[in-house]
Parts: C-alpha cells; sequence; structure tokens
C-alpha cells in the first residue's frame, strides 16, 4: 500500500504548497508582533492600513480594498472582505460581537451592500442592500447606523437590527450617525469649519427625538470628529488661530458639558477623540513634532494620563472594553498599535 | 470503451487490482471530506462554489448537492473497477485521488488557519 500513500502525500503536499504559495503572496497580510501592552500590527505592502475599529476583542481595519480583522487574544488574521462580487469597500465598524463594512463593484457604484462579521459564529454574510454610500457605518450591541440614499431619492439615517436585518428610518435627513446603546447622534448644520451648530439625537427606545447645542466650543474652532458612548457625547476642536485644542464631553440628557483636555499651543489634538464608558481617549501631536502621545482620562474623576508615547503622526484612535488602539504614520508606514487601560 | 481499453493499455495483476481497490475507497473517502469541507466553507460566509455545476446544485439545497456529487463520484469509482484489469483504470485512480488529495488538504488549512 506504500503505492496508494504516496499518491495521497504527493497530493497533500501540492495542496499545502498551494495554499502556502497563496498565503504567502497575499497584499493584505502586515507584520504583527506583541508588545509589553498589546500588538503592534505594521503596514507591508503599499496600502496603507486605514479605517481603525475595535469592539470586543477585535481590532479591524481596511488595507487597500481588504477588510482585516485580528483576534486581540491570540494575533490571529481573518479577510473579512471584499467578496468576490465586489472590489471596493468603506470603513468598518465594530461592536462587541459585530462588524459591519459596505461592500461594491466600484467605489462610484450606485449601489452597495452592507455585510456582517458575527464573531461568535465566525459567520460573514449580507446584511441589506442600500443605494449611494453617504456616511460609513456605525455599529453597537445588535444595531448598525447609516446614511444612505432612500427610495425617494434624498438622504436618509436607516438603523439595523443585525441578526434579523430590520430596518428602521431614523430620519429623513443626511448626517454621518453613530450610534450607542439606544441613543444614535449626528452633527448638523456645519459651518465652514466642520463645527456643527446641533447634535441632532435619537432614542430608539423610546421613540424620542430632541437636539443639543454643543457646548464649551472655541470661536472658529476647526471640528475634528466626535464619538459616542452611554448618554456622553465626545467630540474634538482645534482653534488655528490661538493654537488651542480642547475634548469636549457632553451629557446628552441635560446637556451639561464639560472640558476633558485642552492642549495649549505647540502641542495640539491629532484626531477625533473617542470614548467608551467613562474612558475619554485622544491623541496629541508633541510640539517637537513627528512624535506624538495618546491620552486617556476617566470621566468619573482623576488625572489625565499617558497611554502611550507614538514614533509618528497618530490619525485616529479608538477604545473598548478597556483596550485602546492608534492608527499612526510614519513616513509612508501605517501602523496599529493597542494597549490594556486598567480599569 | 472496453474493447479499445484492451487494444490500447495493458493489463493489471492482481496486485495492480488491490491497489486500485485501495485508490477508488480513498477516492471516495476524500470526496465526502471535500464534500463536507466545502459545505462548511460555504456556511461561513467566506467561500465560494468555483465549480460551476456543483454551484447549482449547492443554490439547489444540500441534499440535491449531497446526492449529486456522492452519485457522480460513486459511478466513476464503479467505472474505473468495471475496468480494473487494465492499466489506464488504475493510472486514472491515481491521478484523481492526488488531485482529491490536494483539494481536501487546501481546505482543511483553509479551515483551520480560519
Amino acid at each position: 500500500m506504500l503505492f496508494t500513500a504516496l499518491v495521497l502525500l504527493i497530493g497533500v503536499a501540492l495542496g499545502a504548497v498551494g495554499f502556502f504559495v497563496e498565503r504567502g503572496t497575499s497584499t493584505w497580510r502586515p507584520e504583527v508582533t506583541r508588545t509589553g501592552s498589546g500588538w503592534r500590527v505594521v503596514q507591508t505592502h503599499q496600502a496603507p492600513l486605514g479605517g481603525l475599529a475595535l469592539g470586543g476583542d477585535d481590532l479591524v481595519w481596511g488595507c487597500g480594498p481588504s477588510i482585516v480583522l485580528m483576534d486581540l487574544n491570540s494575533g490571529r488574521l481573518k479577510l473579512l472582505g471584499p467578496g468576490p462580487a465586489s472590489q471596493a469597500t468603506w470603513d468598518a465598524a465594530a461592536s462587541q460581537r459585530y462588524v459591519v463594512w459596505f461592500e461594491a463593484e466600484g467605489t462610484s457604484a450606485g449601489e452597495a451592500s452592507a455585510w456582517v462579521y458575527d464573531s461568535s459564529t465566525r459567520r460573514r454574510r449580507q446584511l441589506a442592500t442600500l443605494g449611494d454610500v453617504l456616511s460609513l457605518p456605525s455599529a453597537s450591541g445588535d444595531r448598525a447606523v447609516w446614511c444612505t440614499t432612500t427610495p425617494g431619492g434624498g438622504p436618509g439615517i436607516v438603523a439595523v437590527n443585525i441578526p434579523t436585518g430590520e430596518q428602521i428610518s431614523v430620519a429623513t435627513e443626511y448626517g454621518v450617525p453613530v450610534i450607542d446603546g439606544d441613543i444614535v447622534t449626528w452633527p448638523r448644520r456645519m459651518g465652514s469649519t466642520g463645527m456643527p451648530a446641533a447634535w441632532a439625537l435619537v432614542d430608539l427606545a423610546q421613540g424620542r427625538r430632541w437636539s443639543m447645542v454643543p457646548a464649551a466650543t472655541l470661536r472658529n474652532a476647526d471640528f475634528l470628529g466626535y464619538d459616542l458612548s452611554g448618554r456622553t457625547l465626545v467630540w474634538g476642536e482645534t482653534d488655528s488661530e490661538s493654537g488651542l485644542s480642547r475634548v469636549i464631553a457632553q451629557n446628552v440628557d441635560d446637556g451639561g458639558g464639560s472640558i476633558v483636555a485642552e492642549v495649549p499651543g505647540g502641542a495640539s489634538l491629532a484626531a477625533a477623540p473617542s470614548i467608551d464608558g467613562d474612558l475619554v481617549v485622544w491623541a496629541e501631536t508633541l510640539a517637537t513634532p513627528p512624535g506624538s502621545r495618546v491620552m486617556g482620562r476617566r470621566l468619573g474623576g482623576g488625572p489625565t494620563f499617558l497611554i502611550g508615547d507614538v514614533d509618528g503622526r497618530v490619525l485616529s484612535t479608538a477604545a473598548s472594553g478597556g483596550t485602546v488602539a492608534w492608527l499612526a504614520q510614519q513616513g509612508q508606514t501605517t501602523f496599529i498599535e493597542t494597549a490594556k487601560v486598567p480599569r | 470503451m472496453t474493447a479499445w481499453v484492451r487494444r490500447r493499455t495493458p493489463l493489471l495483476g492482481p496486485f495492480g487490482v488491490r491497489v486500485l481497490l485501495w485508490l477508488l475507497v480513498e477516492l471516495w473517502i476524500l470526496n465526502v471530506a471535500d464534500l463536507l469541507l466545502t459545505r462548511y466553507s460555504l456556511s461561513l460566509g467566506f467561500a465560494t462554489e468555483s465549480n460551476g455545476v456543483m454551484d447549482y446544485f449547492f443554490k439547489s439545497g444540500t441534499v440535491q448537492a449531497v446526492a449529486f456529487k456522492l452519485g457522480i463520484v460513486t459511478v466513476g469509482t464503479l467505472l474505473l473497477w468495471r475496468l480494473r484489469h487494465y492499466r489506464t483504470s488504475l493510472i486514472a485512480a491515481a491521478l484523481l485521488t492526488a488531485v482529491f488529495a490536494a483539494v481536501v488538504a487546501y481546505q482543511a488549512l483553509w479551515v483551520l488557519s480560519f
């Protein structure tokens, strides 16, 4: 039976060679190393890393059209998208269990589809079809929200129940929504600096709708972006004239605002802040470039603390479940680093 | 067909027939493994069936896909067994087994790495 074993062995060897050659020639695989505080993921091919998202034990990013997921416990990588019929993807959003992203034949295609990866069942499926992509998705718990063109042709904000695929209309207007729990929010009437004149808010569980004027804003400040956790909205703004930057937190129920951090001239806020529970995270460029540092502060009290020194310019940050991740660039190379923050 | 094979190919001895039997058994088992791994990979939502015929049957339903895949390979192995006295049958069985082993190894590594 030596001959039959040899035939099997030759076949298995051919299959294994094919598998490892295909894996070795993939252009989405970065260099992943474990660090003292978490992980370091470095771009190894031409396409830069982007679209950072963090949810549960999953770190997600984009690399060219590829959507890549890394298990924060093992460092194992998975290519989530695009599927064989698609060539374009948009930045993904992650909740504790789900990763949601858009795919289309091309970025100019009028119709895209929303896909979801369920990390508990390890399955990927199509969640919905949508018209034009007017915003990136945002995900929290079992829900995702995004803005797309409605059947009538105008823009609309849609919430989707991920397990059932059931869609509900949140608003018939344009907005870049963020969801956390039952609350959906998006900025309204953004001026030339991007600073919104109001926050639109919807409580999906109670059907309540209201708006809120941003608190503690700097005059003529540039708006850097926003995030939502629980009943707290945070955003970053920077005033190029005075050189002052601020991270502001505002309670969506009573409108009470507070300055979480103020970055004086010389240094500046590098990207939009992130919030998870009572932890607010932001990145500051140092007065002596190209260094940056990722900082954190708990809204419950306590001083600002250093999460990580970054050798490069931070492009975005994310926080989830005691883990903080940041996407940074040094020269032509992009990289992602993660760190654990004590609760 | 039998007459054509008889004219063109040398005959197999009893040892060759035993080897052929083993190869056909392996081929059938590998076919079942291929079916299970393909079904599992498709259910994960990441893989697509590149064989147009099998794609049609998988889209028709699991029972149809199982019936077709097991049926076609069973018919094939029985045909090769029917021609067991000819060396061509052994060569064909060896080639098919190697190809199925390659496909199953590739799929098993993909599932394990996922």
